[in-house]
């Protein structure tokens, strides 16, 4: 289980109090108004966003800070989202990426 | 053990292919895809990039990895056409 | 319209912005993250004179007193290219083009990797990544994790962690490979140690200082380095030991560490596993400069600061018309370095606008870039300076005519 830091000896004391919901592949989740998609989801105990469109294994965030966009999702609709970056909004429909039926590299392989 | 994510293009098949070819990390990219991901490259040119230069010199006058636009996906919607 | 664009609203570029207004300009930030600081956000330590360095509060007050300016701050927005047509800089968005003749790249800086078998299960993140979630966003990134690499980040974010009540449960180094090089040699690891052993919150660092004065004392160091590892803030650093395997299901659930020895070969049968939820690696920093490369500046590896920089002379200009860069983009440093390379590079662009009238203060600036370095509380690289003056070297080399004044 993770949790949030309310208190904390030197920064200030986080807000607690103000919630939104979205929902994460069907499920209702609540997170802090303005915080990210990313931490709202860690904070539910979320770990995996999505898995990798190939092999399937199963990915989460890795630099937190829009770098590597390991944490993409889809978000109403829209796809390549990265969560680390996207504050989340009161009834947002987020899902995670689906593993792609042909493997890109077979298709690779018989198309270059 | 991976070392490009997003291709999933393991430390092996790059050492191997480094070894055979002697190759620039350029060379290493092409044949493997290792950097040619979702992220540019952002989170593995630096690996991919030791690997090459454990068998070849580096240019510190030129970047090894070359950087192509867009360095950040854009979205087809925004491209105003759907392309490709 | 001589309306300045800056792309990146961490410390240098918000600087550099407030510089340009208050010289009477109009500036644009694009940003693509959700809030205005950039690295500066997660950052918080105490310095020598027992004051906090608060990255959210010093962000804040750097936010507020562009918003105050009129500066328009645009976050969410990544640049995707930029290309110089007609004389002009256009900046490419998701949603808009813009277009400028003055453009100050500001990105700052991107972490370097340590591979290690199964760093891709969710729950291995880069040492950042677990700073901005604790001090940022304020959640735990696990309850327990184990760090991966000892440089001067991972142990200032290892403090920070511990702080919000985070157990450790140790620092130590990734196995040696091709990749991880002098990261996985407990050598190579201790001397880059030695080298910030000024460094304040560094219990360890001293006692390492103290032991190894020279070379023999240092192998002695490394081969008697206690197997447990020498705690600091209540946090074992195992420098002879290495994470050979990340393991778990669907999600970390331990790492494999074994015993290595002082030149880092894995010592077999010692292998062990210890339970975490997360896992943190730092490689370390390196110069996030691809919009500059798109642009088709000029590069030099200097690997004092941090890996491939941008040309540019001390007034923050690189060799293309009307393109500056600042802040961590022209090499890794701490946060007070961004800030004045920021105010010199919005001084520069002030100066190219009003046709000469801040040089005076450049030259102020640029000392005050050197003063902030020379007293900088965080290090990355022990010679950040003679990598400063390599540059320098090659910017004369390229014998780029000299505009207005520049003098070295
Ligand atoms: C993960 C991490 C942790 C760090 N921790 C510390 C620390 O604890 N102490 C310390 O002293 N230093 C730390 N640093 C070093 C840090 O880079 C400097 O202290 C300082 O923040 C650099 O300021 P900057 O303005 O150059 O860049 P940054 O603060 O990195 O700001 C750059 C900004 O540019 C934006 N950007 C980049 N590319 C684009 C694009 N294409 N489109 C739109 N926006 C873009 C980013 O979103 C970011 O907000 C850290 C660096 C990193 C990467
Ligand atoms: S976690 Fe790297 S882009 Fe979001
Ligand atoms: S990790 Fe290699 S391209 Fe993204």
């Amino acid at each position: 289980m993770t949790s949030r830091i309310i208190n904390h000896p030197v920064l200030d004391k986080v807000d607690d109090t103000d919630f939104v919901s979205f929902t994460f592949n069907n499920d209702e989740i609540r997170g802090l108004r303005n915080e990210s998609l990313a931490a709202a989801l860690l904070a539910n105990n979320i770990r995996t966003l999505r898995v990798h469109e190939e092999s399937g294994t199963p990915r989460g965030i890795y630099c937190n800070i829009g770098h590597c966009f390991e944490c993409r999702v889809t978000v109403n609709g829209q796809q390549g989202v990265r969560a680390c970056l996207t504050p989340i909004q009161e009834g947002m429909t987020v899902s995670s990426g689906e593993k792609f039926l042909t493997s890109v590299k077979d298709w690779r392989s018989n198309n270059e | 053990m991976i070392i490009c994510r997003c291709e999933e293009v393991t430390y092996g098949e790059l050492k191997n292919t480094a070894e055979t070819y002697n190759c620039s990390a350029r060379e290493l990219k092409l044949r493997t895809r290792a950097g040619m991901g979702y992220c540019g490259g952002r989170t593995c040119r630096s690996m991919v990039d030791s690997i090459a230069h454990a068998s070849t010199e580096r240019d510190v006058t030129q970047v090894t990895l070359k950087y192509q636009p867009p360095i950040r996906p854009v979205s087809f919607g925004s491209l105003g056409e759907i392309t490709k | 319209m001589n309306r300045v664009i800056v792309i990146g609203a961490g410390p240098s570029g918000l600087s550099a912005a407030i510089t340009i207004a208050e010289n009477g300009n109009e500036v644009l930030i694009l940003d693509e993250y959700m809030l205005a600081g950039g690295r500066l956000l997660g950052q918080l330590y105490e310095e020598e004179n027992g004051k906090w360095w608060n990255g959210i509060k010093e962000s804040k007050s750097l936010h507020d007193k562009a918003v105050a300016l009129g500066i328009e701050i645009r976050l969410g927005t990544p640049v995707s290219n930029i290309e110089k047509l007609d004389g002009s800089w256009v900046i490419y968005t998701d949603e808009e083009t813009h277009y400028t003749q003055h453009l100050l790249l500001a990105t700052g800086a991107a972490e370097v990797p340590l591979p290690i078998p199964g760093w891709t299960l969710p729950g291995v993140m880069s040492v950042g990544a677990a700073q901005v979630m604790t001090n940022v966003h304020r959640v735990k990134p696990g309850n327990r994790g184990v760090i991966i690499g000892v440089n001067v980040l991972s142990s200032a974010i290892a403090m920070e962690l511990k702080l919000a009540d985070i157990d450790v449960a140790c620092i130590t180094l990734p196995k040696m490979n091709q990749v991880t090089k002098e990261s996985g040699n407990p050598m190579d690891v201790m001397n880059s140690l030695l080298h910030v052993s000024h460094m304040a919150p560094s219990a360890f660092v001293k006692f390492g200082s103290k032991l190894m004065k020279n070379e023999f004392m240092k192998k002695m160091g490394i081969t008697f380095f206690p197997k447990k590892g020498v705690k600091m803030w209540d946090i074992p650093i195992m420098l002879r030991k290495a994470v050979i395997n990340i393991y778990g299901e669907n999600a970390v659930e331990g790492v494999t560490i074994a015993t290595i020895n002082a030149s880092g070969e894995v010592i077999e049968g010692t292998e062990e596993n210890i339970s975490a939820d997360f896992v943190c690696i730092a490689g370390g920093l390196y110069p996030l400069a691809e919009l500059a490369a798109v642009a088709g500046c000029p590069f030099y590896y200097i690997e004092e600061l941090g890996g491939y920089v941008p040309l540019h002379n001390k007034r923050m200009e690189t060799v293309l018309d009307g393109l500056y860069v600042a802040g961590n983009i022209t090499g890794v440093e701490g946060a007070k370095v961004a800030i004045s390379q920021g105010v010199t590079a919005g001084l520069a662009i002030a100066n190219n606008l009003s046709g000469g009238k801040q040089e005076v203060e450049i030259n102020e600036a640029i000392k005050r870039i050197e003063h902030t370095r020379d007293n900088a509380f965080i290090q990355f690289h022990p010679a950040v300076k003679e990598g400063k003056e390599k540059l320098q070297r090659y910017w004369e080399e390229y014998g780029q005519e000299v505009k207005v004044g520049v003098t070295s």
